[in-house]
């Protein structure tokens, strides 16, 4: 054989080797991309989502965490905070992509059927003695029966709120904050004519975008109807179009309309902070900032249940609105039990108290003074409503969080915002009009 | 066959050993292109077709069941999708100053005046921010107490303060002024380097002949940059259809109302706000098939023969 003929033999064989080596290097990088699929929790490690930001309850639950890893040194919680904005979405994605936490903080009500095909039984993994003492446990539910699937092990007991700094009322020359819409617009006459912004509207500091959220007020404006018919609003017996509903949105509307908020209601951001600065005398927000503004304000802030009614407001929005569920891709099963049990009993529901939480558990009360009156509208002929954007769809929810602040800031007239809002219900599949 | 053994006398006999070295180069030119392919199919033509496929279903991000052309019918059918349509085909008209502005600085540039070394970093360092960042710096500007007004009221034109990302009307201002903004950076520099490419001695000669600035721009410079503009216009296009996300997450959050929904926004919120993830691919697909179509005349003109 020449030399010649050596070489074609030869080339082939090395060229193989080359172009194996190739196809070697790119299986290899498959493999770390498919690798990095793997879910990050490992054995004896949880990882904890939450969507609280610098809120009391990332405080609360960073301190349970603590109180946790010291009674369980086997056990390494990692708490992920994630940005509240799309929290939700991220969670969705993670799950899609198998990356899901063990644990995630969840709404109640429909957003945890919403997101139920996510989520573990917690009534196969937890105790039903002391489920039982856990308050807001139907919100948590399939279908709202507590006999059912229980998604979420809620928190803490919430409420939508007003607040207002008494200081720049009383200056207004008026004794105490408005309980309907006469008194409400009587009270922005006065503290307008003091050179005092009424409300004040924009997001607040856990925001990235600028839009308010509309659902606090949405909550109180529809308490004209009663905790029963609320159902109506989910499976279309009471259509967003409604008359009654357009009336009251229309006067909500004409809160600002009349110059009783701030004139950048759409792109006002950090509104806690410049209400914690005297920028105005009322905000609506919830009761997971009232610490930071107790913090500043002290004795001079006061809460008081939004008025947006003709009579008295007798309607007061609380529930159990957030709590944990267990993921159900979750490779941590029996840890993540560990964690809601001992957050569940006595220990655990302590430290929220003192965190400044209202704990979920039937018995253990919030620290706060200002908690003692909320809590006690309850017992004075207070209907207690649940928070609206939990128990109505989701989809609806993210309509009306674009239309409605539109309208409120009159871009928008109230009657295209609330057909936008019932062309979304419209267009809902039938298995969730309901 | 008479004609095969025709072409085959008329073909020039090719020695075994190059025929063998064609075969190995053909076969080397597979190897390496094709992980190329298998990624390419991977990452690019696979999640098309499966977005094709899922905009026909009701898709929950776990569970699909077919749905035909219902995504597509509800769509076309909404009056938000009109509205997002039109916000997208708005943001197109920032685009020829997303090229023009660059050009015109580009040239400056090229000009070498003082300074002119500084000027092109400084230019480019905004393009080294995130999104968030700069959409975060940009509503501290617009917002009704932002900058811009504070500086009106400091300057006694407090009459003529505006809420411009408070209106539905003037919205989807900003956003397109600080899409523009972003794209001065990184366009100027691409045109920079195609101005570089001009070879001194034929500026030098239109100049000899008496040429002026403007003429030696319109007649000499334009001509031969007409690929780069080409060029820099398309990746501009595409980037306002589908890089705004974080900018009106962060400025407007595609308020109010929809007024500053776009199609990739749209997505987002119908995917992941409302977990329609079959609507979600439904207006991917449009956004693609409109990409496409407002791409393909620059395309061809980028590949027109003759063009420089």
């Amino acid at each position: 054989m020449s030399m010649d003929a050596c070489n074609v033999q030869e080339r082939p064989a090395r060229r193989m080797g080359w172009t194996s080596r190739l196809a070697g290097a790119t299986l290899a990088l498959a493999a770390t991309t498919v690798w990095s699929g793997v879910p990050s929790a490992l054995a004896g490690n949880l990882t904890i989502w939450h969507n609280y930001g610098t809120e009391v309850n990332a405080t609360a639950l960073g301190n349970v965490v603590a109180a946790f890893e010291k009674g369980h040194p086997d056990i390494k919680v990692d708490l992920v905070s994630q940005p509240a904005d799309n929290y939700f979405a991220l969670l969705t994605a993670a799950a899609i992509s198998h990356k899901a936490p063990d644990i995630a903080v969840m709404w109640t009500g429909l957003f945890a059927l919403k997101y139920a095909h996510l989520m573990a039984d917690l009534k196969q993994m937890l105790p039903a003695s002391e489920l039982g003492e856990m308050k807001g446990v139907n919100w948590a539910s399939q279908d709202f029966d507590p006999s059912k699937a229980l998604y979420v092990l809620p928190l803490e007991d919430q409420f939508y709120i007003g607040f207002y700094n008494k200081a720049l009322l009383k200056k207004a020359g008026l004794d105490g904050p408005p309980r309907d819409w006469a008194e409400l617009m009587a009270a922005c006459t006065k503290l307008k004519a003091a050179g005092i912004v009424p409300m004040l509207y924009g997001s607040d500091s856990q925001a990235l975008s600028s839009e308010f959220y509309p659902f606090y007020d949405l909550s109180y404006l529809m308490t004209i109807f009663t905790v029963d018919q609320w159902s109506g609003l989910a499976d279309g017996k009471i259509p967003w179009t409604s008359p009654q509903i357009a009336e009251q949105l229309q006067k909500w509307a004409d809160i600002h309309g009349k110059g009783c908020t701030n004139p950048d209601v759409l792109t006002a951001t950090d509104i806690l902070t410049k209400f914690n600065n005297g920028a105005a005398a009322m905000i609506v927000d919830g009761n997971w900032n009232l610490q930071q503004l107790y913090d500043k304000l002290g004795p001079d802030l006061g809460v008081f249940p939004l008025p947006f009614t003709d009579k008295p407001i007798s309607g007061i929005v609380q529930m159990p609105g957030d709590g944990l569920s267990v993921l159900k891709s979750s490779k941590n099963k029996e840890d993540a039990v560990a964690f809601l049990t001992f957050l569940m009993s006595g220990d655990g529901q302590k430290i929220l108290s003192q965190s400044g939480l209202i704990p979920a558990r039937k018995g253990y009360a919030a620290t706060n003074p200002l908690y003692a009156g909320l809590l006690a509208l309850d017992g004075h002929g207070f209907t207690k409503y649940p928070m609206l954007d939990n128990v109505v769809q989701g989809s609806v929810v993210d309509t009306g969080s674009s239309v409605l602040p539109a309208a409120f800031a009159g871009q928008m007239s109230v009657a295209d915002a609330l057909k936008k809002m019932q062309a979304t219900w419209d267009n809902l599949p039938s298995d969730q009009k309901q | 066959m008479a004609g095969g053994g025709a072409d085959a006398r008329l073909r020039p006999a090719v020695p075994a050993r190059s025929r063998t070295f064609q075969r190995h180069r053909l076969t080397a030119a597979w190897a390496l292109t094709l992980p190329l392919l298998l990624l390419w199919g991977l990452f690019l033509v696979l999640p098309i077709v499966e977005a094709g496929y899922y905009s026909l279903t009701h898709w929950d991000g776990m569970e699909a069941s077919w749905a035909g052309l219902g995504n597509y019918e509800r769509l076309f059918g909404s009056s938000d999708f009109a509205q997002v349509l039109l916000n997208n085909f708005s943001l197109l008209l920032s685009v020829p100053l997303a090229v023009a502005i660059p050009f015109g600085i580009a040239l400056v540039i090229a000009m070498e005046p003082p300074g002119w070394r500084w000027a092109r970093a400084l230019i480019f360092l905004p393009a080294t921010l995130s999104w968030v960042v700069s959409g975060m710096a940009w509503l501290r500007i617009f917002a009704g107490d932002g900058i811009l007004n504070s500086v009106l009221r400091a300057v006694g034109l407090g009459a003529l303060q505006l809420d411009l990302l408070g209106s539905m009307r003037t919205a989807l201002l900003p956003i397109a002024l600080a899409f523009i903004w972003s794209q001065v950076g990184p366009n100027t520099l691409i045109l920079v380097i195609g101005l570089g490419n001009i070879e001194p001695n034929v500026i030098e000669a239109a100049m000899i002949d008496g040429a002026g600035i403007g003429t030696t721009v319109r007649q000499i410079i334009l001509p031969l940059m007409s690929r780069v503009l080409v060029f820099v216009a398309i990746i501009t296009l595409i980037s306002a259809f589908t890089a705004l996300f974080s900018l009106i997450f962060v400025m407007s959050g595609g308020g109010p109302g929809f007024a500053t929904t776009t199609m990739e926004f749209y997505i987002y919120r119908l995917a992941f706000s409302q977990g329609d993830f079959g609507m979600g691919a439904a207006v991917g697909m449009v956004l693609l098939a409109a990409i496409a179509a407002i791409s393909l005349p620059l395309v061809l003109l980028y590949r027109r023969p003759g063009a420089t």
